[in-house]
């Protein structure tokens, strides 16, 4: 019987749903596989060459490998967002992290293919300490082969914990606990010589800190010595380092700290005896670990800015500086440098610096090669041409020392920039650049593109004489014939825009297809960058670095909030987008900044704009303070209201017109914010009223307000989605009608009450006018967090949680789909017009509401549903699921109404299938093909032309793009449609016409004639 | 264009005295001589009930179809095809057509003393006819109904209502 059911679910899908097949893969759908902006910040994340390889851990947590010579992702390693990468560590062909709070897990991947080659949980990271930096307290070390021939690494967790666990194997060969846990010392760093592991800590004394080191047996761990180390540490964190130097048995450890202003070096030794040595006569600021630690060099900032290598000999056992880059002072002719060490083919450490030099308005690399055996070092240097226009100012640099060998031709080097390009550089030529930004987008939009322009030429036509008619008329001619061969070969041959093409042109003109597929993604990242994606391809087609401001000159950041599409293709001219900023300077100042641009080129859209500087957009202030909400207004000009802070509307443009606009529109504008303090979250409805005595505009007053629970967080209102609702209502089997709650003030509420016990999550749904809560579910909160999706369209919400334990009737384990729709009255035919009656009507609260509960197979990270251009296509509901693909429900599956028993005729006719708890894992509702679509964050659907295909775009890590039919292509003649049958016969009939009807005619002739 | 010989109202005293033809016998005729009025007024009175009887053979004949009818319905089934559909049309407008050519169906029968052509005629017949009509109407307006072609829910309505743009206007 089961079987039979889902043999008859099968048969209804194949009928209804739309498959992918193999061959439209790359054809209507495109991914682009990103790894993220390389972390920067400390040198145990930077990124690191290895042969042909650059690893690097980036900012959306993830461990890759690029490909040096083309950039490709060779392999990533994705880490759970709970599961943040502290550090990683090459040696030999090995990587080894460690992540989570306190370097939970060690994990070790082979480098050329990325086989995780082992995973070791080393605590449970709710133990886990948090410290400012993260990886703070967390170092790990690779012991060269020793005696035994086994592999072995160090690992220093927590701050606390060293231990020494061998990396084929993973056992864990012995541990060491600092014995004050929680203590006053800090373990951050480790350094080995050929018998001891000394681990430094940091101890806090009364006024600064001082160094403890405690030095134990490579291998047995047993403690051989502790000291503390009078040091006068004011900062800590950065302030000193173990350095070591020489290799085997002759390894000279030493650790070297700056006390005000002087550098100080104590040599290690496994008793811990030994003498203070400090570098006389020169003042420092700050000492910078380049990662040659391990080989004797690390770099010191003078008090005046200047920076030096600093050199541990390994025979003499002293410490001294050895090279002063020259000109490396802060000075207005160029940026700060970036230094980077790195090895060369013999083991020999190089040092890179890298700047922006303002009188060359190039960039320039320098490499330091130490020639120690006369005592002295040599640098040898290149300009290369960065973009600093296009690409922003470079953050990190990682450097190929053994790339370097004699001149600098060959020289690679890999930047980071703020805009989140990563470039590598083979000297003065960049070989490939990635956008990684794009990993990070905030806020997406889709805008249509226009038609291909029919030039004509006619212009001024009132003015022309009878002649220039005429040759305008025979030069407009001229592709006639031209036209008329492109209109027999596309009838001979049918070589018609199918819906299987691919979308993208061969033409560079930006011109949408056929059936208006092609659309420009304008896609806002949070490193201040703009693009535009070519949704056919998922190229980019432009891109922009969002301006400073005058925050230019301290620096800040820019946080995108919203973008409106203010101007589409069909209000003519060019579309143009509208992105709203938060722009936080450096000095805590947040402004509110408007960026109005073409979609089409990213090209300044306000009439005033000033001249554009390579890449940089200029936008414009609109409130010189924080953004509270911003609003499109539902009129013909598209103006934006701005709240600022104390709730005054601030309009752009801020034109005489668009205020006129507002105040015919302010009597009847409502909206709701999120208010209250902490703990007291309320949502209060406004309204806007000009009151001349408290502010020149437009001000916002609370008219309701719903008080949450004490301890409740809003953590998202999602607006219903606007669009053409093609019926007010379902038909059912006996034909009278379920009228749809169709309130356009509906928008639904997520919130968190993680204080209570049990903690729970709630969704409501909140008339946006008058405050009325229209449904409201509580939800569990699975591993006391609120992982709720929700999204709402037309009268259908549909929201997602995981339920993780089962507590009582109605609960079970699992990742749950809850579809809800809203009709009005109290049953069948009762309508209420709810669409376009007042809200503060009695008849907004007359609704019942349907709900079942889904079962899906995988947790899901974001859901849409889809859209078409009049909404007569049924929405299918399409989610990222955390298997990393993206996936749709169709919309039958979800209905809430299916029925528990065997359906009735009247429900059959109805096309309601019996409920089924689980929805199916059917690999046809896969979109994404096999590829890896990972941590999807946000999907955004827009309408085609047609009115079958909806566009779906997924962000997240990755980009992944794709078109559905929900209700398969109805509006497009089917492919396998046979042109040549109809047309043969429709011929054969034209020609059976012609031969007979002679025949009749003199049949009927000779009938007259016996009659 | 058609017309009816109407033998009844032919005047017989005006050609009584006109002489037989050759080799007529006129033994019957003068047996008969006696009663020649009575005999043609019950002959007349006959031929007028018997064509009473038949115009309610025609008034109930479309009743007495209607259970062939309603076979052929069961046998066309539910579904919406081309058979039932045909059937389904006759059905629905056999009776207008029927009582469209009520007057020309009935003049026939229609008594000798009365205008053939009014529909003041045989009314109880006619009424009759009009009935089984409208039974006939029925049958096929119930096969609609049960085929689901009636707009009668208010789902068959549905696309014709609108609505408009709601008073207040929420910011999203």
């Amino acid at each position: 019987m089961r079987c039979l059911r889902q043999l008859f679910l099968a048969s209804l899908w194949c009928a209804t749903s739309w498959a992918l097949h193999e061959s439209d893969v790359g054809v209507v759908d495109w991914h682009s596989k990103l790894i993220g902006v390389p972390l920067h910040g400390s040198i145990h994340i930077a990124p690191i060459f290895h042969d042909d390889l650059v690893l690097t851990a980036t900012s959306n947590n993830v461990l890759a490998a690029l490909n040096t010579s083309d950039g490709a992702i060779v392999w990533r390693s994705i880490y759970e967002a709970a599961d943040p990468i502290m550090l990683f560590k090459i040696h030999g062909n090995t990587v080894t992290s460690l992540s989570g709070p306190g370097g939970a897990t060690l994990r070790a991947f082979d480098i050329p293919t990325g086989h995780l080659l082992l995973e070791k949980r080393l605590h449970n990271p709710l133990n886990g300490r948090l410290h400012e930096p993260s990886n703070l307290g967390t170092s790990v070390i690779h012991l060269e082969r020793g005696q035994d021939d086994a592999p072995r690494v160090l690992a220093l967790t927590n701050g606390d914990t060293i231990r020494s666990i061998n990396s084929v194997t993973g056992e864990t060969e012995w541990t060491w606990n600092s014995p004050d846990q929680g203590s006053l010392i800090m373990y951050s760093q480790v350094i080995v010589d050929h018998s001891t592991v000394y681990g430094i800590g940091l101890a806090k004394s009364v006024a600064s800190y001082t160094l403890h080191v405690t030095a134990l047996s490579i291998s047995s761990g047993e403690v051989t010595a502790s000291v503390n180390i009078p040091a006068n540490i004011a900062d800590g964190l950065s302030d000193f380092l173990g350095v070591s130097a020489g290799s085997g048995s002759a390894v000279t450890p030493c650790i070297a700290w700056l006390e005000q202003g002087a550098i100080k070096a104590a040599l290690l030794k496994p008793d811990l005896k030994g003498q203070i040595m400090a570098i006389p006569a020169l003042k420092y600021k700050s000492i910078v670990d380049v990662g040659l630690t391990r080989n004797g060099q690390f770099m010191a900032v003078k008090d005046d800015g200047a920076a030096q290598v600093l050199h541990l000999d390994a025979q003499t056992s002293s410490l001294r500086p050895i090279w002063e880059f020259a000109g490396s002072t802060p000075s207005k002719a160029q940026s700060e440098s970036i230094f980077m060490g790195s090895l060369d083919a013999n083991g020999e450490p190089r040092i890179a610096r890298v700047y922006w030099s303002n009188a060359h308005n190039k960039a320039v690399h320098q490499t330091f090669a130490a020639q120690l055996a006369e005592g002295k070092g040599s640098t040898s240097g290149f300009t290369f041409p960065f973009e600093t226009q296009v690409h922003g100012v470079f953050s990190q640099i990682a450097f190929d020392g053994v790339s370097t060998g004699k001149g600098n031709s060959s020289t690679r080097m890999l930047l980071t920039t703020t805009t989140g390009a990563v470039q590598l550089w083979q000297h003065d030529k960049m070989l490939w650049v990635r956008e990684e930004a794009l990993a990070t987008i905030q806020v997406a939009e889709f805008v249509e593109l226009p038609e291909k322009k029919i030039i004509g030429s006619h212009v001024g036509l009132e003015e022309e004489t009878f002649l220039e008619r005429i040759t305008r008329q025979f030069s407009d001619a001229k592709n006639l014939p031209q036209y008329l061969l492109s209109f027999a070969t596309r009838f001979a041959t049918g070589s018609y825009a199918t819906v299987s093409a691919s979308a993208a042109s061969s033409e560079d003109t930006l011109s949408r297809d056929a059936f208006g597929f092609r659309q420009v993604i304008v896609a806002a990242t949070s490193h201040g960058k703009i693009f535009g994606i070519d949704s056919s391809n998922g190229k980019v087609m432009w891109s922009r670095v969002l301006g400073l401001g005058w925050a230019k000159k301290v620096g800040g950041t820019i946080v995108p909030v919203k973008m409106f599409v203010t101007r589409t293709v069909s209000d003519g001219e060019t579309p143009q987008v509208m992105l709203v900023v938060q722009r936080r300077a450096t000095n805590s100042l947040v402004d509110t900044v408007l960026f109005h641009i073409d979609a089409l080129t990213g090209a300044d859209a306000r009439q005033d704009a000033p001249p554009t500087v390579g890449d940089i957009l200029e936008g414009v202030d609109v409130i010189s303070g924080p953004l509270i909400d911003a609003f499109m207004l539902p009129t013909a000009n598209k103006t934006l209201a701005f709240l600022d802070e104390f709730l005054q509307v601030r309009l752009y443009p801020d034109t005489a017109a668009s205020l006129a606009e507002f105040e015919t529109l302010a009597p009847s504008l409502h909206f709701a914010l999120r208010a209250g303090s902490a703990g007291q979250r309320q949502i209060l409805g406004h309204q806007v009223t000009l009151s001349p005595d408290l502010s020149q505009f437009y001000v916002a007053y609370p008219t309701w307000s719903i008080t949450l629970l004490a301890g409740e967080e809003i953590i998202a209102l999602i607006p219903n989605t606007r669009g053409d609702v093609a019926s007010v209502g379902k038909v059912l089997g006996n034909r009278s009608t379920l009228y749809k709650y169709l309130n356009p003030h509906l928008t639904a509420v997520l919130t968190s009450t993680l204080a209570d016990s049990p903690p729970t999550c709630s969704v409501y749904l909140v008339d946006g006018v008058k405050g009325s809560i229209v449904y409201h579910a509580s939800l569990p909160a699975a591993e006391g967090k609120c992982d709720v999706q929700a999204a709402l369209t037309e009268n259908w919400l549909v929201y997602q949680y995981f339920d993780d334990e089962y507590a009582g009737v109605g609960q079970s384990k699992g990742h749950h789909v809850v579809s809800v729709e809203l009709y009005e009255g109290r049953g069948a035919d009762e309508k209420t017009r709810s669409s376009d009656i007042t809200s503060y009507s009695n008849k907004t609260l007359e609704l019942n509401v349907y709900e079942q509960t889904y079962v899906m197979p995988h947790g899901i990270t974001a859901l849409a549903p889809t859209s078409t251009k009049f909404g007569v296509t049924t929405k299918d509901i399409i989610v990222s699921s955390r298997k990393n693909s993206v996936q749709s429900i169709p919309r039958r599956l979800l209905n809430p109404r299916r029925p528990k028993q065997k359906p009735t005729t009247e429900e059959m006719e109805e096309m309601l299938v019996q409920y089924d708890a689980v929805l199916p894992d059917d690999p046809r509702l896969i979109l994404s093909h096999n590829y890896e679509v990972a941590n999807v964050r946000r999907i955004v659907t827009s309408p085609s032309l047609l009115e079958s295909t909806s566009l779906v775009f997924a962000y997240g890590l990755d980009l992944f793009f794709t078109r559905v039919a929900p209700s398969s292509t109805f509006d497009v003649l089917s492919e396998n449609f046979n042109k040549a049958q109809l047309v043969l016969t429709v011929g054969g009939l034209v020609i059976a016409i012609m031969v007979t009807k002679p025949m009749v005619a003199k049949k009927r002739l000779k009938e007259r004639w016996y009659q | 264009m058609s017309f009816s010989l109407d033998y009844a109202s032919i005047d017989t005293n005006k050609w009584k005295n006109l002489p037989p033809p050759p080799g007529f016998s006129n033994f019957s005729s003068t047996s008969n001589a006696k009663v020649p009025a009575k005999v043609s007024a019950a002959a007349a009175s006959s031929y007028a009930a018997l064509k009473e009887k038949r115009a309610w053979d025609l008034a109930i004949a479309p009743a007495k179809s209607l259970p062939m009818q309603a076979f052929m319905l069961y046998m066309s089934g539910g579904g919406v095809q081309i058979f039932s559909m045909g059937i389904v049309f006759m059905l629905l407008l056999t009776p207008f057509k029927n009582l469209a050519g009520i007057n020309a169906a009935f003049a026939p029968f229609a008594p000798s003393t009365s205008n053939a052509k009014s529909l003041s005629t045989l009314p109880l017949q006619k009424l009759a006819y009009l009935a089984c009509n409208l039974l006939t109407l029925a049958v096929g307006l119930w096969k609609c109904r049960s085929m689901g072609l009636l707009p009668t829910g208010t789902g068959d309505w549905l696309a014709f209502e609108t609505r408009g743009l709601a008073p207040e206007i929420s910011l999203l």
